[in-house]
């Protein structure tokens, strides 16, 4: 073998990982689709390489590298119990693992490095240096660098302490012990010292320190359950395996040796492929034979295994990855306007340098000896000039100094009080007890900062059906069986409310869930298989108890006689069959990967498994081969109706194949998820031979997914029918109002699921997404050629339904209540794979923006994203998707902004996205409430702040003309560095965190003023630009009064800069105050708390004897002139804008001001006058 | 504007408690202020409040305007224009060579009082197109020099008048440098009319700012002699001319503090000034005034923060009525929901 591949390999893993930890998160999906449990691998890479949406040669790619088989230079070997062999040639990592950032040593200039990664911090340096050059020295050094170091400081002190407690945390993730087994007995380790290679045994309830493949386990048959909760969040227990071959070794008996051969570290939590030499035999190892670092053993004494991933391979580590960071939209328009502004400040730069070289060339006579100039120093021999450099040095020093000067016209502190609100908004909209889920028990989750506002403006939500818009709790609800329609379960029986139940030794078994039955069928299951529709019955029921991957765990209860089955697994369908089985007397009792026991109706049963073959996506169905008690053998098939009609056996039963067929549509339009299950038995010679190509597929070392596939294939055919099943998914609480506010709100909703039409459509009408008055479009196609003509078709009705009726404005104006004859395109994956990266996508895209409602099944997850990057691509609508699975994670990332729901499937949905709730129902309080506050208020803060750094770099300006253009500043140079840090920053800040518009009733109320979101009502050019004609206005008047009044007086510099001072930081925190919309305590506090803050800080700074403007406020504020002055400057200020606002809020007022005078003053009025309908959004969660 | 409590949900906050909280519950706690409910005002802009504001202001704004105006006009202010007057007339074609040299600069100005002046009278010099807020001029001083003898040597800021003849100017820097010079004697029918120079600087500056252990020293002894030269044996606390002279004027027309009157000046008399006309500002144009001025409660004669008041004043009431006009003829009703944009558009439903 080639050593130095595999080290390059393993190095070469490391920039990989770090570049992906941007954007690219692995996916994996264990979800159920179609009635099935699916389990599909692939990886999302959104970042570096192009993907291509729709395509499905892109999923099959994906597929095939997850399967390959093991390549020699792609594989590490691990001599089991002897890690010194093991890491001999290849030093693997050991089990230590660092996530902290930085050591001591490193801290200073990494830390610095990463924190001028901000441009805003890079602005602040070169200003500050600038500042320092003698020639330049605008504010004295320390006055210079205090606020970036400030801000430096603070940021480092964060920084600091979070890594402290990162390593604190490393330090006791390190130190835990670990029993390892040490020249033949299990020796107490610290984590830490682990090795690839050494043989671990952990007990029940333990973390497991690494990744390792199991050797044996307490259970003869060698099973382990794990819990995956820190790894994915699933709380439901995981089987693995050992493997026969080491499951009778006793490690501190015998020696224990042998090679495991496995994949590289990868960060595929579901996957793994591995074969290991015991024994001179060769047993192959996948997903279910590894335990992974971070699970917890449970329901099992002790397991042993061999450590293969140590420290920062493990898949745990590997998978430790943040969220993506996206820039709000806010934001992008702002720097645009942060671009005016910057032009703006070299206008005022060059104005100033100009009028300075002016100046200079007509007195450039008189320099030397002009008093206040004095070019010529005489105090050495040699008569020269002093700070002189010539011309054009002279005016690029001004203009150097003047941006220094000006420097905050650039509002620098408008991305740290960014910032600051955010965390704000985000801390209040955590707590938002609406938004707790009390069935999951979880709280909101804000893991984006900076997208905050971006809620406000959305305007097409894509959402995921099942989790999303279901609760995903699946619930059996009838049955077909053998072409007879079994769905009564209506009636609730006092026999049937405890459900049934079996008695062990005097001991009442009882599964945990009730489930609902149908009297009928339940007689029928009761009366054995003597009749023939019994032994249908029996062998259908039969089959949804065995034909699955569920755990069955005795659970005890208070009551000593009584105990409870839980059943635990993947797949929340396959609960539900169990249950519902076990409700008709077919109760799963125990399982391990040999046999099966099945209670059947009060008889234990013990069937073989003679093979089992897993769900995967092409299948589509899962089969399992029994060994019965009479010794026949029986294939037990279940899947999804589209691929189990084409293996069922046609030539017979035709009729009840029929009638399945009728009720497997009839099931799927009233929502429920539909399986077909199957049946075959098997001849000895059949079995032999199936038996055979399993063994042979089983433990094949190349190709072994596929191998094992076709064999699958082979034995699933010619099967007999048995029936379907119906299951529901039941809607969330809330859903369809929730998407009815939405609608209202001028939000699109598009749903994209993985389900079938008939099942989409009703859930589609049932969440009120479709209604009776729609317009139906349904694309359903095969070739690119009939997919063109049937979007064109659409597109020329859907034109002529809404023209009809109308003229449509497609602003959000009208939208909401306008859609005039909506119309739903319904449109399912086969026809986007055709549709998406082809010329179609501007065709699909101008009909669904036509219609209202749009729904997508049948959809891949990459399809998801697809239709998401369609919509993005060609509106500037902000995008929001919505979902719970793994299947989702792409979409989210796609969209500008992601929510998961944290719910039943795993966490990656919720790794991946920005926000996280536990009900689609708190869209509405996050988009319509906390959505458009946020905008509001950060569309606000951006406003204030420009015009707030600006009013005041103004007042400096007009200041200079009156300086000979030399920058001198009136104002003290400890005011401007405080200006933007104590006089005026608190109130901003907490004006945008807290400050509301209108009330959470009035916005739920009223979904259509989100509308001011969409309508960019509080941050648009139009806006900006009265706000600076106003700055300009406000800081003439500052500046102006006090320089008439005071002219020819005995005024001197610090005194009357006092006046500016204080009349800037006066008028700049009135100005807030009068668009402040709720005043509360805080606010009050913050702005009065402002103003008097800033008298404080001048008296402070006026008290420094070796300060210029020592004692200048005492002799000024003792004047009767000072305080009109201050008086006069404030109303002329603001009377201006004061008339503006008057006359825009009287006489063209917008829905929130309507609304907000509603609120105040019409409260009564509108509750006589509307009906009293209180939103059931409100009524759901109760604080 | 009344305060109002939040519409807070009805009943939200008893429900918590019934549920019986699990043990790790992460549901929020409620409070007022995590659900954003304080009890807040929420203000309205309704017209009467409009037309209120505007009259309030205007009933505040005109009185003070008058009160104002009427300060600013009580003030006697005689002002003497003198930088030309003062040049012989046969040398007024380079001025800056007479300045510069050695003649005599002595110079007689009548000023005529107008109206009755009660005292304290201010004599005050003004200077035009003088910018002591140049900023190499401002920078050009020691604070630490002016308060304390033993930094004597803490020239480092003074530059380019920081050191003559190799040693340490005391009070060093252009500001001190360029100490005005011209002297007045006043009087009155033929009577010295005496002028109170103590006590016309900040006592706040006297106290803390200039040590009275620090005596000029090396002062005015280059080559290029810019203005007073101070007495070596009076300690700089003491200096008042200088320490007036270092509180740098804002703008660059200003008058600074010579000196008081304490007596009245009848109507009609006329007060005879010897002044020595030593000030060079005829290198930059400047103009040279000497004032007399009484004052009120506002300063100095300056009409405009009168004027500016009832501007103010003026324009508020007529926005007043103009409100009240245009409500009264085009009223809206606040709140009504016909006016939201959905209800308007007869697009809706």
């Amino acid at each position: 073998m080639d050593s130095k591949t595999p080290i390059e390999n393993l190095y070469s893993i490391e920039p990989a990982l770090s570049s992906s930890s941007r954007r690219s998160n692995f996916s994996s999906k264990s979800k159920s689709l179609g009635g099935n449990s699916i389990r599909e691998v692939n990886f999302v890479d959104l970042g570096p390489k192009p993907v291509k949406y729709g395509s499905r040669g892109a999923e099959s790619e994906t597929y095939s590298m997850s399967q390959r088989e093991i390549n020699d230079e792609d594989a590490r070997l691990v001599q089991i119990n002897d890690p010194v062999k093991t890491n001999e040639r290849f030093e693997f990592a050991g089990n230590s693992i660092r996530t902290g950032k930085y050591s001591i040593l490193t801290f200073l200039p990494r830390n610095l490095f990463e924190q001028f990664h901000r441009v805003a911090y890079v602005y602040f340096l070169v200003i500050a240096v600038l500042n320092q050059l003698p020639q330049l020295a605008v504010f004295g050094r320390f006055a210079s660098i205090l606020p970036l170091a400030f801000v430096l400081l603070v940021t480092a002190v964060k920084d600091a302490y979070e890594d402290y407690r990162r390593h604190r945390a490393d330090n006791i993730e390190n130190n835990r012990p670990a029993s390892v087994l040490v020249n033949h007995e299990f020796q107490q380790k610290k984590w830490k010292d682990i090795q690839v290679g050494e043989i671990i045994k952990i007990h029940a309830n333990e973390t497991i320190p690494c990744d390792m493949v199991l050797l044996s386990t307490c259970d003869p048959t060698g099973v382990a359950y794990v819990q995956t909760i820190n790894l994915d969040g699933e709380s439901n227990l995981k089987t693995r395996y050992a493997k026969q071959e080491t499951l009778l070794k006793i490690p501190e008996k015998e020696n224990v040796s042998g090679v495991i051969k496995c994949e590289k570290p990868n960060r595929n939590i579901y996957g793994f492929q591995a074969n290991m030499e015991v024994d001179g035999k060769r047993v192959s190892l996948g997903p279910s034979n590894i335990i992974l670092r971070g699970c917890e053993l449970k329901n099992t004494t002790w397991a042993v295994g061999v450590a293969v991933y140590a420290g920062r391979e493990t898949k745990a580590m590997l998978n430790n990855s943040g969220a993506p960071s996206k820039r709000s939209r806010l934001e992008t328009h702002m720097n645009l306007e942060i671009i005016f502004l910057s032009l703006f400040l070299t206008a005022l730069c060059t104005v100033v340098s100009v009028c300075a070289a002016v100046w200079l060339r007509r007195h450039r006579d008189e320099l030397d000896y002009l008093p206040f100039y004095r070019r010529k120093d005489f105090s050495e021999d040699e008569e020269e000039n002093y700070n002189y450099y010539g011309w054009g040095l002279e005016i690029l020093f001004t203009f150097l100094m003047s941006v220094i000067v000006f420097q905050i016209m650039i509002p620098i502190s408008l991305y740290i009080s960014m910032e600051l609100v955010r965390v704000g908004q985000a801390y209040f909209m955590i707590r938002d007890t609406q938004m707790y889920d009390e069935a999951s028990n979880s709280r909101f989750q804000c893991r984006a900062l900076n997208i905050n506002e971006d809620l406000g403006q959305i305007k097409y939500i894509f959402s995921d059906k099942t989790g999303t818009l279901t609760e995903n709790k699946m619930e059996f609800q009838c049955a077909s069986i053998w072409g007879v329609d079994y769905n009564g379960g209506k009636v609730s029986s006092q026999d049937q409310k405890d459900g049934y139940f079996v008695q062990v030794d005097g001991k009442v078994l009882r599964p945990k869930m009730v489930v609902k039955t149908d009297p009928e069928l339940l007689q029928f299951a009761r009366s054995g298989k003597e009749t023939k529709e019994g032994s249908h019955i029996h062998d259908f029921f039969l089959a949804l108890a065995a034909c699955n991957t569920i755990v069955p765990l005795i659970v005890d209860t208070p009551d000593p006689t009584l105990k409870l089955i839980d059943y635990q697994g993947e797949s929340p369908d396959e609960q539900a069959l169990v249950y519902a089985a076990a409700a008709y007397g077919f109760m799963l009792i125990e399982r391990t990967s040999g046999h099966i026991v099945i209670d059947i109706q009060g008889e234990r049963q013990r069937f073989n498994v003679l093979g089992l073959h897993e769900f995967d996506s092409d299948r589509k169905r899962m089969s399992v081969i029994l060994g019965l008690p009479n010794k026949s053998v029986k294939a037990f098939v279940k899947g999804a109706d589209t691929t189990m009609f084409s293996v069922i056996d046609r030539s017979s039963n035709t009729s009840i194949i029929r009638a399945t067929e009728a009720h497997l549509h009839s099931y799927s339009s009233i929502g429920l998820r539909t399986l077909v299950i199957g049946m075959r038995e098997l001849s000895t010679s059949e079995f032999e031979e199936w038996h055979s190509a399993f063994e042979v597929a089983s433990t094949a070392l190349m190709g072994r997914a596929s191998l094992l596939r076709k064999v699958a294939s082979n034995v699933e055919s010619n099967l007999c029918i048995l029936g379907a099943s119906g299951i529901e998914d039941k809607l969330q609480g809330g859903v369809p109002e929730a998407i009815e506010s939405l609608r209202t709100a001028g939000i699109k909703v598009w749903v994209l699921t993985g389900d079938k039409q008939e099942t989409a459509i009703s859930i589609g009408y049932s969440s009120k997404l479709l209604t009776n008055k729609m317009t139906q479009i349904i694309v359903n196609n095969n070739s690119k050629e009939s997919c063109r003509k049937s979007l064109e078709d659409a597109i020329i009705m859907s034109k002529k339904l809404t023209t009809m009726s109308g003229t449509t404005n497609d602003t959000g104006r009208t939208l909401g209540a306008a859609s005039l004859t909506p119309v739903a395109l319904i449109i399912d994956g086969t026809s986007l794979v055709y549709i998406l990266d082809s010329e179609l996508e501007e065709r699909l895209f101008e009909l669904a923006s036509n219609c209202s409602v749009v729904l997508c099944c049948r959809v891949a997850p990459l399809q998801k994203a697809g239709i998401v990057a369609l919509v993005k691509k060609r509106t500037s609508d902000m995008t929001l998707a919505i979902g719970d699975g793994a299947n989702d994670v792409s979409m989210i990332q796609m969209a500008d902004v992601g929510v998961g729901i944290s719910g039943q499937e795993g966490r990656q949905a919720v790794m991946a996205s920005d926000f996280a709730m536990g009900q689609f129902r708190f869209l509405v309080t996050l988009l319509l409430v906390h959505g458009h506050w946020n905008y509001q208020r950060m569309g606000y803060m951006i406003l204030y702040n420009f015009y707030r750094n600006a009013v005041f770099v103004l007042v400096l300006f007009w200041y200079v003309l009156f300086t000979c253009f030399t920058l001198t500043t009136a104002i003290n140079e400890w005011s401007s560095v405080l200006y933007s840090v104590i006089y005026t920053s608190v109130p901003t800040i907490v004006v945008g965190i807290l400050d509301k518009d209108l009330s959470r009733r009035t916005l739920l109320k009223y979904p259509q003023l989100y509308g001011a979101g969409h309508r960019e009502e509080c941050y648009n050019k139009t806006l900006f630009w009265i706000t600076m004609i106003d700055t300009v206005w406000q800081s003439a008047v500052v500046f102006y009064i006090p320089l008439l009044a005071y002219w020819r007086s005995t005024i001197d510099a610090s005194s009357i800069g006092d006046l500016w001072t204080l009349a800037v930081v006066i008028l700049v925190n009135l100005h807030l105050a009068m668009d402040v919309i709720r005043w509360n305590w805080i606010t009050h506090a913050a702005i009065w708390g402002s103003i008097i803050a800033t008298f404080i800080c001048v008296i402070i700074i006026d008290a420094v004897p070796t300060l210029v403007g020592y004692w200048a406020i005492f002799h000024i504020a003792r004047t009767g002139l000072f305080w009109l002055c201050l008086l006069a400057i404030i109303v002329t200020a603001l009377i201006p804008r004061f008339v503006v606002k008057v006359l825009y809020q009287f006489y063209t007022p917008c829905d929130v001001q309507i609304a907000r005078e509603a609120e105040k003053f019409q409260a009564e009025i509108q509750s006589a006058a509307v009906e009293v309908e209180m939103n059931p959004i409100l009524d759901h969660p109760r604080p | 504007m009344s305060s109002n409590a939040p519409s807070s949900s009805a009943g939200g906050v008893g429900s918590a408690d019934s549920a019986a909280p699990r043990r790790n519950s992460k549901r929020p706690k409620y409070s007022k202020f995590t659900q954003q409910e304080l009890p807040a005002c929420k203000p309205i802009l309704t017209p009467r409040w409009v037309i209120s504001a505007f009259m309030l202001v205007s009933i505040v704004f005109i009185p003070i305007g008058v009160v104002s105006l009427f300060a600013s006009r009580d003030v006697v202010e005689i002002i003497d224009r003198y930088e030309t007057e003062c040049v012989p007339e046969n040398l007024r074609d380079n001025k800056v060579s007479f300045i510069q040299s050695d003649a005599n600069k002595t110079c007689t100005r009548k000023l005529r009082v107008k109206k009755l002046m009660k005292q304290p009278i201010y004599v005050y010099y003004q200077l035009d197109n003088f910018y002591q807020n140049h900023r190499r001029y401002v920078k050009s001083r020691s604070d630490s020099q002016l308060k304390d003898n033993s930094s004597w040597n803490d020239v480092s800021s003074c530059k380019p008048e920081d050191m003559s003849n190799g040693q340490p100017i005391v009070p060093c820097g252009l500001i001190a440098w360029s100490l005005f010079n011209d002297t007045y004697n006043f009087s009155l029918n033929n009577q010295q009319l005496a002028v109170n120079k103590r006590g016309i600087s900040w006592k706040s500056d006297r106290d803390s700012k200039f040590g009275n252990d620090v005596f000029p020293r090396n002062f005015q002894n280059g080559t290029l002699k810019g203005g007073k030269i101070l007495d070596p044996t009076v300690p700089l606390s003491k200096q008042e001319d200088l320490i007036v002279w270092m509180r740098t004027a804002a703008l660059p027309t200003f008058r600074k503090l010579y000196g008081k009157i304490e007596r009245d000046l009848q109507p009609n008399e006329t007060i005879h000034v010897t002044l020595e006309n030593n000030y060079n500002t005829y290198s930059f144009n400047g103009k040279k005034k000497l004032v007399l001025s009484t004052t009120s409660w506002l300063g100095g004669k300056n009409d405009f923060l009168g004027i500016a008041y009832l501007t103010v004043g003026g324009l508020c009431f007529f926005l007043a009525l103009s409100f009240t006009v245009v409500y009264l003829l085009k009223p809206r009703r606040l709140g009504d929901p016909s006016y939201l944009s959905w209800n308007r558009n007869p697009g809706g439903h």
